[in-house]
């Protein structure tokens, strides 16, 4: 396939995606015909239907922020899991497990459980104190193997999911009852005010990462390479991990935890685009958004009630990418 | 001898060796279906259910409690049991495990002769039915199953004529409950949605106790159709149902104020006509104990205001609880949770 013709369709397929979703909810809810009618009636002021105030609340209440906490959250996961995959160089790198997500289910899960302390502040720290963990803890001499980063990633996870425990064993029993719920990451409490709480913090990673896009690259060579051009890898590592560990907290914190989008989409991507995170990068926070918001519209559409989400991030994108894998190349080697 | 002949005899044999019922024993079937045999009726418990410890204390067996569910000595529900037993007032009644974490070496160590714990906690019961200690797997889904548990209570510590009691104490109330509803129900029944407090969506079908206080306080429940005991229900779905009123379990994250507030229910008819109430007290309103009738009544007086006027139903409540729990102290902490 010409490349022109991948490129257009990573960067040409989540539009559509996102603007049929606003016509996508349970079988008990309107039709997608009453949604065009109110639209129709709000921009071109034809005449309101009966049941307006209904379907303007579904469609603008319910729907849009969900669907775009959705694409935000699925974006800032994918492109956080292709910037930690190409900081530490390793292809098994995502948000998990570097321990980043642990790190801010535990934060968020103390700020829900002592209830004065900011949700989103207290998952970005935890956050960044997991990946931090993870990373000091990897780094044999003045190295940083992919299996050790791997492994000391596994171990602050576990310390994290751990210390996540015990915060729900020491939890006032309602108190945990809303932490529970909230770990096994969800989108459906979506509102304008959580879009608004949480989107800035995610854009503001993304937007981080795109002007350091090129700068990966120049990190994919190697060390010894980056040093050959001028560039200081280990101040470049930690300056590329704040964004994104900034989008992925936030993310967390937003809706929870949500697996396999950090780790399936970034190779996706690179299978249909090659290694250059330049292109890579902006591919990633579109097509990662736009894969959340299709696997949330199957989990809205076909069960009469509320699934968690990351349920259906794995069972979709688990054996859609195991059959990638199994049918074209990884994509990993430049 | 025949083949026939060779199976009576080892039928006969098995029966000898199993044998009857031996005198003063006790025997009841729990909510795993499994038999719980006890020599003679319970002396040491340890009940880690809340709910099944106040039908222990309704039956006037707390001189037979043991052990505790840590969970007694935090929260709302303290007060009631420190006015039920000095011990938990003075923190001696050991606590070795809450509704989801059992120490079974804490639990072994204070001999119990019967432990109370959910069904599902399977490990644990299998952990202790290993020691020799029987468990009592309680499962509460329906208010039968409520009645069927403090039966079993009954025979299980000796006092099956106190559980009678309190069953009558209960059908009482609710056939009051029933006749002062019977005029306002025939006129129609209010749609209602129930909000458990982990989240706004969170809410009971069919098969549930909260589906059956909603019948008797003369409502209909808006998610009737689900066949789930608990269910996150979509938003769009809250929306179609429009319910007359909403009714929120003990909430330590919202109140009425916030989903009235709040701009996805604006267009929800119970937020329109302000008809949204949160349950006032955990031990009050309980659903798994046999204290149900209050929150019927409670739930009842919200929907059907008119049927109840000029009752003293705060006076009502004390009068229930005080038969309950033949406890004058308890009640009187009731006393302080307003009826809604």
């Amino acid at each position: 396939m010409f490349p022109w013709i991948k490129r257009a369709v990573v960067f040409g397929f989540p539009w559509p995606i996102v603007v049929l979703s606003v016509f996508v909810g349970p079988q008990d809810s309107i039709a997608p015909k009453e949604a065009l009618e109110w639209m129709a009636s709000m921009m071109m002021g034809a005449p309101a239907a009966e049941n307006a105030d209904l379907v303007r609340a579904i469609v603008w209440d319910i729907r849009l922020p969900r669907i775009l906490l959705a694409f935000c959250v699925g974006g800032a996961l994918a492109a956080s899991g292709a910037t930690l995959q190409a900081v530490f160089r390793n292809p098994l790198v995502c948000p998990y497990i570097l321990g980043l997500s642990s790190g801010a289910a535990f934060g968020a899960a103390v700020a829900l459980a002592v209830g004065f302390l900011p949700v989103y502040g207290s998952a970005f720290l935890f956050a960044m104190a997991a990946v931090g963990c993870s990373y000091a803890l990897g780094r044999v001499g003045k190295a940083v193997t992919p299996v050790s980063l791997v492994l000391s990633g596994i171990i602050v996870s576990g310390i994290f999911t751990a210390l996540l425990t015990i915060v729900q064993f020491l939890a006032d029993p309602f108190r945990l009852q809303t932490i529970v719920h909230w770990t096994m990451g969800n989108l459906h409490n979506a509102e304008w005010k959580r879009v608004l709480d949480s989107v800035p913090l995610m854009g503001c990673g993304g937007v981080g990462m795109f002007f350091l896009r090129w700068r990966m690259n120049v990190l994919a060579l190697g060390d010894q390479e980056a040093y050959a051009v001028g560039v200081d890898p280990e101040r470049e590592k930690i300056t590329m991990l704040i964004p994104a560990t900034l989008a992925a907290s936030a993310a967390v914190a937003a809706a929870g935890i949500i697996g396999m989008v950090g780790l399936v989409v970034p190779h996706m991507v690179r299978m249909m685009l090659g290694p250059d995170n330049r292109v890579g990068m902006p591919a990633c926070f579109l097509f990662g958004g736009a894969f959340l918001v299709l696997v949330d519209d199957f989990s809205r559409a076909l069960t009469a009630f509320e699934l968690p989400i990351g349920i259906f991030t794995t069972l979709v994108g688990g054996p859609f990418f195991i059959f990638l894998l199994r049918r074209f190349r990884l994509g990993w080697a430049v | 001898m025949t083949l026939w002949g060779l199976a009576t005899l080892l039928s006969l044999w098995v029966l000898a060796w199993i044998g009857p019922a031996a005198a003063g024993s006790v025997e009841v079937v729990d909510f795993r279906g499994k038999t719980v045999l006890l020599k003679e009726p319970a002396r040491r418990i340890v009940c880690l259910i809340e709910s099944a410890l106040s039908g222990l204390y309704m039956l006037g067996a707390a001189d037979r409690v043991v052990g505790v569910s840590s969970n007694i000595y935090e929260g709302s529900v303290r007060p009631y049991y420190e006015a039920l037993d000095p011990r938990i007032r003075f923190k001696s009644l050991p606590a070795p495990g809450n509704w989801d974490f059992i120490n079974v070496e804490s639990v072994v160590a204070l001999k119990p002769d019967l432990v109370i714990l959910w069904a599902h906690q399977t490990e644990a019961i299998q952990a202790l039915e290993n020691r020799g200690i029987a468990v009592f797997g309680v499962f509460v889904e329906r208010f039968a199953d409520v009645h069927r548990e403090i039966e079993a209570f009954g025979v299980l510590t000796g006092t099956e004529e106190r559980s009678r009691e309190l069953i009558r104490a209960v059908a009482q109330e609710r056939q009051w409950v029933d006749e002062k509803l019977q005029a306002a129900t025939a006129l129609g029944r209010p749609t209602v949605y129930f909000m458990w407090a982990q989240g706004d969506l969170e809410t009971s079908g069919e098969n549930s106790t909260v589906d059956e206080l909603i019948e008797m306080a003369g409502g209909v429940n808006a998610f009737k159709h689900m066949p789930q005991e608990h269910v996150t229900v979509h938003w769009e779905s809250v929306l179609k149902a429009d319910p007359d009123l909403i009714v929120m379990w003990v909430n330590a994250a919202r109140d009425p104020l916030h989903i009235l507030s709040d701009v996805r229910w604006r267009w929800v008819k119970a937020v329109k006509n302000k008809r949204v109430h949160e349950l006032p007290d955990v031990f009050t309103s309980d659903l798994w104990t046999l204290k149900y009738p209050v929150a019927v009544l409670t739930l009842a007086r919200w929907l059907h205001p008119q049927a109840f006027h000029g009752e003293d139903l705060k006076g009502r409540r004390r009068a229930f609880l005080e038969r309950l729990y033949n406890s004058a102290a308890v009640a009187r902490v009731a006393d302080h949770v307003p009826l809604d």
